[in-house]
């Protein structure tokens, strides 16, 4: 049907979470399918469901219904530890609240999937760094920690730790929702052109119109439904703004 | 590589976490370091105070082994027994067969025959030492005390009739108050010391016969003494060391008091009172103005200044009277109201008083009942039952270096082996054919005490009977037979005798200590080859309860140890599990981008060993750091019972390696246990945790 082959699969997924004797039906049903080197976004009022979906699709949760499959895998069938390996090795984080570990400054917080992956050298990892920092534009705050950090610049951190396994799947869960437009925009940019440039597969989530518009691909999300997924008006690297200062 | 890399990296973030939360990571940190100091400190005294006791123990009476017959009901017990030696250990009837098996064993370095039993020695009354003084002197016919000595008496006749006639005014039976007046007239009379110049020996007779009976009986002291071959003893005992008189010669009967028992029991009672009350000032920190103990000692000895007053002739009476004025200008009265007053002390002017009396009353007085060079009537219960008395000489006062004041090595008195086998009364062939003859004649069964006495010994001119009191021995209230029996105090004997006979147990000294395990099984194994059947012991099981003494204090530090760590592991405990809860972000973000749980668990378990080892590090170089300044400078023992513990007034402990790690080690074990909680909570941490925003 398509060009791409498809790298995440969603088939009559439905997600329930027990809450004291009821039960929230945060998915009904979703079907999807999202292949290699898509720049998507999951967008929908807040509680509609989109968190749940990323958790999905990031392997650390799993479907009460239908099936998740993951680069070729089926996420109900694996194990915790398998899910674990898969995440390291596959997938990249990008979160809203930046989540960078407080106590490393901005290289060790780079290096720190790399260390967990193993394999590299010291001097592999160190080019690795260098390289997806210097992509994010922060090689001159390689020694800082988070705190001494602007809210735009711990994100471009947190793009190149999720982006420096070069993983096959990139998700961002609201990005930009600690941010101001002009950063958040920054931000989606960026993504966009790694997107392009690194031919990453991204999916995030947002509420925000206007960074809505800027993605490929929209999937609305309305009650734990898919009610819209069209690709959007604007395609190509050539409407990425040039890196702007978070 | 990776690994390597990895733990780097948890290195890295450990230490910054812990910097992090650095309040929490002091309190923690301080309460390791306490933990660890405590363990190599305590360990290290603990050790050390077992090798002092050790050394106590071996040193003093024990040795490193203790053989004795397997016989025996009771388990031989050296400084724990029953008060009067009363355990039942058994005996080795010739130890000479111990002591050749035992020289086939090679560490065995000497074999002492020993045996622990209680008995009496009296101290002669007042009167009746006077008398005896006075006796001594006209034998020797020695004219130079004569006049002091009468003086004495005369003085303490003269206060048995002021006695007297206080009693006169208070009852209505003068019967027998007017005849003893009358015989303390006539002890009191020129005529009669007049006729003393001429038949010294008649009058010495009437006092002793009519006018001793009247006086106060002597004092009755109770010993424990240790039979031995005084030889052996003395070279391979080597904190043995003579402090008055002399050691029992080679090969010669007599005995010896220990330094301790001779200046608690047999002591002039004044002397005993100043130094007991110098003891609590200075030794137990006590005040007499805050304990009534003390006050009333104080009272009851100002009373008795007639211990002091009987013992002065008329220029010494003069002579203290005067010097006793100066220092007490207010006092008014005579010597009595002088020396009650100065007896009557204070804290504030105890100290001088204490001088002053050993400079200026000490000298005048005979300050031991019993003295060096005196020979003493010892009475004893035989294992035949017979009451026995003996006359043995005291050559000396002796004690053990650096026990003197613990009363547990040093209340042992010393004797040598023959007179101790004597006393034991364990009967020779001759002497049991003897007796059963009497028997036989006499019809012993129904023969009271005194008669047995004059059946057996009636013709004995010139023995002491024994006359002791049954109080206080009701097992012998039975006792149908005493015996006395007088021995030349110098005699001497063979080495063959000493070795060839009775004793009740035998020290094993070693050569060398440390092989105290494998000698004890050789021991035992040596005694077996000679078909004799004994049981071995260890100093520690030999010396009773106080061996097991350590045994406690190393109980009680573990237990303490234990409660900290306890403490100490809820603190780290909650602690962390504080610390997990605040970092679920962290630990779900690590946990979404890859971090298996064992990479959480092993996160949190180095954070704290690694906070362990290094408080652990730092508590116990200062663990080890304080207990060689302790060593250097010594830790005083706060009391007697210590001093024994302590091998001396002073412990000088040494850490060793086993006490640093034994430290490290429970601080490592502390450590992870009190993070497994945590930890494992930190593992169950969903990556999903990473997800949610706080908003
Ligand atoms: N762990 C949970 N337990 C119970 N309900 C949950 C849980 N997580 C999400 N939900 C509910 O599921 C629905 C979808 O939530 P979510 O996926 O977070 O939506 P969104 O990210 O679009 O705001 C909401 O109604 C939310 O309250
Ligand atoms: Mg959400």
């Amino acid at each position: 049907m398509r060009a791409m082959p498809a790298i995440v699969q969603l088939q009559g997924v439905h997600k329930d979470y027990p809450l004291g004797n009821l039960v929230v039906r945060a998915l009904r049903g979703v079907d999807l399918t999202f292949d290699k080197g898509e720049f998507t976004t999951v967008a929908g009022p807040s509680g509609s469901g989109k968190t749940t979906l990323l958790n999905l699709v990031g392997c650390v949760d799993t479907a009460t219904r239908g099936t998740v499959t993951v680069d070729g895998a089926s996420t109900s069938a694996l194990k915790e530890s398998k899910l674990t390996e898969l995440r390291l090795r596959k997938l990249g984080f990008i979160f809203q609240s930046f989540n960078l570990i407080g106590v490393l400054n901005l290289f060790q917080n780079v290096e720190f999937p790399l260390l967990l992956q193993g394999g590299l050298t010291k001097g592999e990892r160190e080019s690795r760094v260098r390289d997806i920092v210097d992509k994010v534009g922060l090689t001159e705050q390689m020694k800082q920690r988070p705190n001494e950090l602007s809210g735009g610049q711990r994100q471009r951190v947190a793009i190149a730790r999720a982006l420096v396994t070069r993983p096959s799947i990139v998700l961002a869960d609201e990005p930009t929702a600690n941010l101001d437009s002009g950063t958040g925009n920054a931000i989606i940019d960026l993504m966009k052109h790694l997107n392009e440039t690194e031919h990453t597969t991204f999916i995030f989530s947002t509420h925000d119109s206007r960074v809505m518009s800027r993605a490929s691909r929209i999937v609305q999300l309305v009650d734990g439904k898919v009610v819209d997924d069209g690709h959007g008006h604007r395609t190509g690297a050539a409407a990425v703004a040039p890196l702007a200062e978070a | 590589m990776g690994f390597i890399d990895t733990t780097r990296m948890l290195v890295l973030l450990a230490f910054r976490n812990l910097f992090s939360h650095r309040v929490k990571t002091a309190i923690v940190g301080m309460i390791m370091l306490f933990g660890t100091l405590l363990v190599v400190m305590g360990t290290a005294l603990v050790d050390s105070i077992e090798r002092a006791m050790e050394q106590s123990i071996t040193a003093s009476l024990a040795g490193h082994l203790q053989v004795y017959s397997a016989k025996g009901k009771d388990q031989l017990a050296l400084f724990g027994g029953g008060f009067m030696g009363a355990d039942d250990i058994g005996r080795i009837d010739d130890f000479s067969k111990v002591q050749d098996a035992l020289s086939k064993v090679a560490n065995v370095e000497a074999v002492v025959p020993m045996g622990l039993e209680g008995a009496t020695v009296t101290a002669p009354g007042e009167l009746e030492g006077a008398l005896e003084r006075l006796r001594v002197a006209v034998r020797a016919n020695d004219k130079a005390p004569l006049a002091t000595l009468q003086a004495q008496i005369k003085e303490l006749l003269q206060q048995m009739k002021e006695e007297r006639k206080v009693s006169l005014t208070i009852t209505t039976d003068t019967k027998d108050l007017n005849e003893q007046i009358a015989k303390l007239d006539e002890g009191l009379s020129d005529a009669l010391w007049a006729r003393f110049e001429e038949d010294p020996l008649a009058v010495l007779e009437f006092l002793d016969t009519q006018v001793a009976p009247l006086a106060e009986e002597g004092r009755l002291m109770y010993f424990r003494y240790l039979g031995t071959d005084v030889d052996l003893f003395v070279q391979h005992f080597d904190r043995f060391e003579v402090v008055k008189g002399e050691r029992i010669p080679p090969h010669t009967r007599g005995f010896m008091f220990s330094e301790r028992f001779y200046e608690r029991v047999v002591k002039h009672r004044i002397a005993r009172y100043m130094d007991r009350v110098n003891e609590s000032l200075h030794e137990e920190d006590l005040t007499i103005a805050d304990d009534a103990g003390l006050q009333s000692l104080i009272r009851r000895s100002a009373r008795q200044h007639r211990y002091i007053t009987y013992q002065l002739d008329a220029k010494e009476s003069a002579q203290l009277t005067d010097e006793l004025k100066a220092l007490l200008p207010e006092v008014q009265g005579g010597l009595p109201e002088l020396l009650a007053e100065f007896l009557t002390v204070t804290d504030e002017n105890f100290d001088a008083r204490y001088a002053w009396f050993y400079a200026h009353v000490a000298p005048m007085l005979e300050m031991y009942a019993i003295d060096v060079g005196d020979t003493m009537t010892v009475r004893s219960y035989t294992k035949s039952g017979f009451l026995k008395a003996l006359n043995i000489k005291l050559f000396g006062v002796y004690r053990f270096k650096g026990l003197e004041s613990s009363d547990l090595a040093s209340g042992t008195n010393l004797m040598d082996m023959l007179t101790f086998r004597e006393l034991y009364g364990l009967m020779t062939d001759a002497k049991k054919a003897e007796l059963s003859a009497i028997k036989d004649e006499v019809g012993l069964k129904d023969v009271a005490a005194e008669d047995a006495e004059a059946a057996f010994f009636g013709e004995g001119a010139g023995e002491v009977v024994a006359r002791v009191d049954a109080e206080g021995f009701d097992e012998f209230a039975d006792v149908k037979l005493a015996r006395t029996e007088t021995v030349a105090v110098d005699r001497t004997f063979t080495q063959s005798e000493v070795d060839h006979g009775m004793a009740l147990n035998a020290a094993v000294v070693l050569k060398d200590r440390t092989r105290i395990k494998a000698s004890m099984i050789e021991v035992e194994q040596a005694l077996k080859d000679a078909g004799l059947d004994m049981k071995v012991v260890d100093w520690r099981t030999a010396s009773g309860l106080v061996g097991q003494f350590v045994l406690l204090i190393r109980a009680v530090l573990y237990i303490a140890i234990f409660i900290i760590f306890v403490v100490a592991l809820v603190i780290i405990n909650n602690s962390m599990v504080m610390a997990t809860m605040e970092r679920t972000t962290e630990i779900g973000t690590m946990r979404a981008i890859g971090a298996q749980r064992r990479l959480v668990l092993n996160m949190f378990m180095l954070e704290t060993m690694m906070l362990g080892v290094l408080a652990g590090a730092v508590g116990a170089g200062l663990g080890a750091g304080l207990t060689t300044w302790l060593g250097a400078v010594g830790l005083p023992a706060p009391n007697r019972q210590l001093i024994f513990l302590f091998g001396g007034p002073r412990l000088f402990p040494e850490v060793g390696a086993s006490n640093l790690v034994a430290g490290l080690v429970v601080i490592i074990v502390v450590s992870l246990i009190s993070t497994l909680y945590p930890a494992f909570i930190a593992t169950r941490i969903s990556p999903v945790a990473a997800m949610r925003t706080e908003e």
